[in-house]
């Protein structure tokens, strides 16, 4: 009985993305011809596209970064017409983007509040044949967007442990400062870290003492480690989810002269950070979350909205998933990452 | 609601009465919170070490709680101090960027939140705004001005240290944070200070007395010639000036002023005033409460850290901590 369901679910769900594909494939054909007569010329075909581009508030240097790099990837491009939108929650944004599809804008960007929430908006812009470029939150549904640019949270929990077990040598008293409780960027970086500290050192000879959020955000950072720089007579290195985040935590370790004690890792590549760790001492490395997917993800839009595909690739396709690996900067690579620091 | 009045003892001593009764079981909570964690965390919550940061880290939120306890005697409530902390700050920052010095900015960020607080007071006292209504839109406002003046960045206020780090020189904006004076850290003393003045204020001036007549009856007291508008509105720009000096408290110790920083703190202050005793429908306040119910959230907050719970049961247990204060200051008499 329920397997008869489930084939008959399964079949609907096939004919329905048939469907899906189907349109989309027509609406392709339409952009890739009315875009063909122009496509000799390289940026300036003509035509003009519209890409709408939705992303939470970005009162945080990361959030901040990614809407400076999408709005200066647009405006290299005099054939697009660009505008961001932000949105305070995911419901908001989802109300946002309502409105941004009733635009009929060439392609949408969407950074979401929360990929599970936005995942049906997504979709009914997709099936009113706009297409969806996905950042950094992964919608739950694949047909909720045409491509995807993700960067790689687990990873940067499995950089931080590699490099934490490496200059500890396997011993010593880690303290994890995590980011927001309850949200997978939290969890990814929470679980990777986890998952490579016991494969490198199975001796368990580095032990997590206090892990706590921050809430990514600086005056938290600031009273938690005071609260475990307390409870805690001894620590060896704190791997701090976020590198804004751990200007407090720098603060505090700072403000109670254990400075000498212990060294720190952030994430994300701020100038702050990069400066910090090129002077030496405290802050030895961060894990690089490159917000420059914001501009890769309008630059995608915009090859998508008329319908050319990637350069290097064959057109008019573009890859369905983008994952942009994670890179360890230290004292010693800082120089080569620097241009990409954001503040 | 039964109030004190509905009662025939002489209203005066009854009122003294119940609160010294709250004061002394808040007291006891208290006192309870620190046994509980000197046994659970016999060698790093009992010390000297800990008890200093304990109390620094209250001294934040202790500063804006002692303004918060002016405005909810006169039932009224301000929701927009954690907005204005993060506005000041930033204000405060992008005045002595790049140049400047640590006293401007103590006194821009302090001008810069009273002159917030007194929009807020002005709106209430003679625009008859709903406090909790005029409020809000300042914490909307504040919130909004503190993300728009140095555009979304945080500012750096290292540069005025004047000294190395947790070795401030005397008198420079870290110095506020992590200085200490014979011991003790030197936004200590100002928490300290902020809660005796407001004592003194509140318990030993004919200001204090109008300001809990207000929020008692105000009509009782407009006919009995107390000039309500000034009143209420002294109560708002006061809650801006607090939230000034806790900005310079929290930036201090930071070394930095983030647009982002003061979220909720408005809940936090709230919190510690109404488990205090200070009564949400006004004309009934304590310092003494108020700053009990500042250390008990202190309390809370470094046990559950240095237990290392988890966020969601320290959101549990700080919550159900708060309630079982409350009902257990809740005098049977008033019911």
């Amino acid at each position: 009985m329920t397997f008869k369901r489930r084939a008959t679910a399964l079949a609907g769900a096939g004919l329905l993305a048939l469907g899906v594909a189907a349109c989309g494939d027509s609406e392709t054909k339409t952009v890739t011809v009315s875009a063909a007569p122009a496509s000799g010329t390289a940026d300036d075909s003509g035509r003009k596209v519209t890409i709408i581009a939705s992303v939470p508030p970005t009162d945080h240097g990361w959030l901040g970064a990614i809407s400076k790099n999408a709005k200066a990837a647009a405006d290299k491009f005099q054939d697009v017409e660009f505008s961001l939108l932000e949105a305070a929650d995911a419901d908001s944004q989802a109300q946002q983007i309502e409105q941004a599809i009733a635009r009929k804008p060439d392609a949408l960007v969407v950074l979401p509040q929360d990929g599970e929430a936005l995942t049906p908006v997504a979709q009914k812009a997709e099936r009113a044949g706009i297409p969806v470029v996905n950042i950094d939150r992964l919608f739950s549904k694949p047909d909720a967007a045409t491509s995807t640019i993700l960067g790689d949270n687990y990873q940067i929990g499995v950089l931080a442990a590699g490099y934490i077990a490496e200059q500890l040598k396997c011993q010593g008293n880690v303290v994890e400062i995590q980011g927001l409780a309850g949200i997978s960027v939290t969890e990814d970086r929470s679980k990777g870290f986890t998952d490579e500290l016991k494969k490198r050192c199975p001796n368990g000879g580095v032990k997590v003492v206090a892990r706590q959020p921050g809430d990514f955000n600086p005056d938290t950072g600031l009273k938690v480690m005071e609260n475990i720089l307390q409870a805690q007579k001894k620590i060896d290195a704190v791997y701090t989810h976020d590198d804004d985040m751990a200007q407090g935590v720098v603060q505090a370790i700072r403000n109670a002269g254990r400075d000498d004690e212990m060294f720190l890792t952030g994430v994300g590549g701020s100038q702050d950070a990069m400066k910090q760790i090129a002077a030496g001492g405290l802050y030895r490395a961060t894990f690089l979350y490159n917000p420059n997917m914001a501009a890769s993800a309008v630059n995608m839009a915009r090859l998508i909205a008329k319908g050319e595909g990637f350069p290097e690739l064959v057109p008019p396709e573009v890859p369905r998933q983008v994952v942009v690996p994670a890179a360890t900067v230290t004292k010693e690579n800082v120089a080569e990452y620097e241009e990409y620091a954001f503040n | 609601m039964s109030t004190v009045a509905d009662r025939p003892q002489p209203r005066g001593i009854a009122r003294l009465r119940g609160l010294e009764l709250q004061e002394y079981a808040l007291a006891l909570v208290v006192v309870a919170l620190f046994v509980t964690g000197a046994i659970l965390k016999p060698d790093t919550f009992p010390t000297w070490d800990n008890i200093r940061n304990m109390l620094t880290q209250a001294s934040v939120i202790g500063v804006l709680a002692v303004g918060m306890t002016f405005v909810i005697a006169t039932a009224g409530i301000d929701l927009s101090v954690g907005s204005m902390v993060a506005a000041a700050g930033v204000f405060g920052g992008i005045m002595v960027d790049p140049e400047g010095g640590s006293l401007l900015f103590i006194v821009s960020a302090i001008a810069f939140a009273t002159l917030m607080g007194t929009v807020n007071a002005t709106a209430v006292a003679y625009g008859r705004v709903v406090p909790f209504i005029a409020t809000l839109a300042m914490f909307s406002i504040g919130r909004g001005v503190a993300l728009l003046l140095n555009d979304k960045l945080p500012v750096g206020l290292l540069d005025l240290n004047g000294g190395s780090f947790g070795d401030p020189a005397a008198f420079s904006l870290l110095w506020f944070g992590t200085g200490r004076v014979l011991g003790l850290p030197v936004s200590v003393y100002v928490f300290l200070g902020v809660t005796v003045a407001g004592w003194v204020l509140l318990n030993r001036t004919r200001y204090g007395r109008y300001v809990v007549a207000v929020g008692g009856n105000r009509e009782a007291a407009r006919i009995a010639g107390v000039p309500v508008r000034r009143v209420i509105f002294s109560v708002y720009a006061l809650s801006g000036l607090l939230a000034g000096i806790a900005t310079v408290l929290l930036c201090a110790r930071l070394g930095s002023a983030s647009p982002v920083s003061g979220n909720l703190y408005e809940l936090d202050a709230i919190g510690a005033v109404v488990i205090g005793g200070t009564s949400l429908a006004g004309g009934r306040a304590t310092i003494v409460g108020t700053f009990l119910g500042v250390l008990t959230f202190a309390l809370i907050f470094s046990l559950m850290t240095q237990l290392n719970l988890s966020t969601e049961v320290q959101q549990v247990t700080k919550g159900a901590i708060v309630l079982g204060a409350v009902l257990l200051q809740r005098p049977e008499s008033r019911w």
